[in-house]
């Protein structure tokens, strides 16, 4: 376990220990939502894991490196963030996912636009949020966030 | 039935696992690399999942959501700003579980620039997210990504709001078309299904009232009179959805 994740561990510990303290049923019955919203997720979870050995494995480096990297930034980063408009994953799965392709070699510039359109732009929530806000306003919030995200892609892109 | 909607929600899984079965039988070499390269992501969800699950319940259970929301009134300026930050990256719960959340803030006053906000910080400042990101993808990652975020929603919030003029009205539901309501003797119990994530959180509090089936909440027992009533009155306060509400 690296350093950064031990001191997570450590300041959750002690905020568990704190709350315990503070309220012994309430952190017991938190415990009990964290264990069923975990048992929730744990199929979908394991599922994107294992799909990503099965990406490692079948796709070749080179093939991710052309495909999602540098030479071809533009077109990736408008598609990587296509994809993530349309998508409806739990963040918390697809950073392992976004993290093991970045790691043999994507473009970091696709994989950031994907992971913010992916949680701000709802194509598949857009009747939802239709019905609550009225379309000019969901209209107007989804579509900066698309271009947003793009340019934040962009920056990353240049700052890292 | 029940192994059959247990199978659907994990269609992915099923379909992994089957893949894997397959390859297993057929090219054992590469069901072999696939796993191990998998097992490495493995391990390391499984270092940090319970973390961010116990984070993002302790947050749930301490920060005094309601206290915030009250606080919500015209007068948006610094506060309002910082507060409709801190709405959306303390609460759990994917962006459409605050739809209802926002719509009653609109009705109490607040301006269409925090809803923005709160909306989209819901989306993607997750402080428990932020550690896994930063796992998963380092610290200087999550880092600069964050802080472009905070200031993309600033700009954003403020061209939404010019857009729309502060003219948002608050949209009403037609009750039939998305309330499932259950008539019974004394009171109802209504669950918004649309927003329903089937999170579970009412059927451990009361699970004499309520049941998770194929994903949904669903009502097996009406009965909220006295004793009952405090339980159901927290679970609709607990709902991350705010789906629950009485009839």
């Amino acid at each position: 376990m690296d350093i950064f994740t031990i001191s997570l561990w450590v300041i959750t510990g002690i905020a568990f220990v704190v709350s315990m303290k503070k309220d012994k049923g309430k952190t017991l019955n938190s415990m009990k939502m964290a264990r069923s919203m975990m048992g929730n997720m744990i199929g979908e979870i394991i599922g994107i894991l294992f799909l990503i050995g099965l990406i490692l494995t079948f796709i070749p480096p080179e093939t991710i490196k052309t495909v999602l990297g540098q030479s071809n930034a533009v077109f990736s980063t408008i598609i990587a963030a296509l994809v993530g408009s349309i998508t409806l994953i739990p963040a918390f799965v697809a950073f392992p996912l976004v993290g093991s392709l970045v790691d043999v070699g994507a473009s970091i510039v696709p994989a950031v636009a994907f992971l913010t359109t992916l949680t701000m732009v709802g194509v598949v929530t857009f009747p939802l949020e239709k019905r609550e806000f009225g379309l000019k306003f969901t209209l107007a919030r989804n579509g900066l966030s698309f271009v947003f995200a793009v340019i934040i892609a962009v920056v990353m892109g240049v700052l890292i | 039935m029940k192994k059959l909607q247990r199978l659907k929600k994990n269609k992915l899984l099923v379909l992994i696992v089957l893949t894997y079965i397959g390859m297993y039988i057929f090219r054992r070499d590469k069901a072999i690399t696939s796993f191990d390269n998998s097992m490495y992501y493995v391990i390391e969800m499984l270092e940090i999942m319970p973390v961010v699950f116990v984070l993002t319940l302790l947050i749930e259970t301490w920060v005094p959501k309601r206290v915030i929301m009250n606080s919500f009134g015209e007068n948006s300026g610094v506060k309002g700003y910082v507060f409709s930050f801190l709405l959306g990256s303390l609460s759990a719960g994917p962006i459409y579980v605050a739809f209802p959340v926002c719509k009653m803030l609109l009705r109490k006053g607040a301006s269409v620039m925090n809803i923005v906000i709160i909306l989209s910080a819901w989306a993607v400042v997750k402080v428990p997210m932020l550690a896994n990101e930063a796992k998963f993808l380092g610290l200087k990652f999550m880092g600069i990504r964050w802080i472009l975020t905070v200031i993309s929603i600033t700009i954003m919030a403020y061209l939404v709001s010019k857009i729309m003029g502060d003219s948002l009205k608050v949209v009403e539901n037609t009750k039939e078309s998305s309330k499932k309501i259950l008539k019974d003797s004394d009171a109802h119990i209504a669950i918004d299904n649309k927003y329903c994530i089937g999170c579970g959180i009412c059927a451990r509090l009361a699970p004499d009232n309520f049941k998770v089936e194929g994903g949904k909440a669903t009502v097996i027992d009406n009965n909220c009179l006295k004793e009952v009533k405090v339980k159901i009155d927290e679970v609709i306060d607990k709902c991350p959805a705010q789906a629950i509400t009485y009839d």
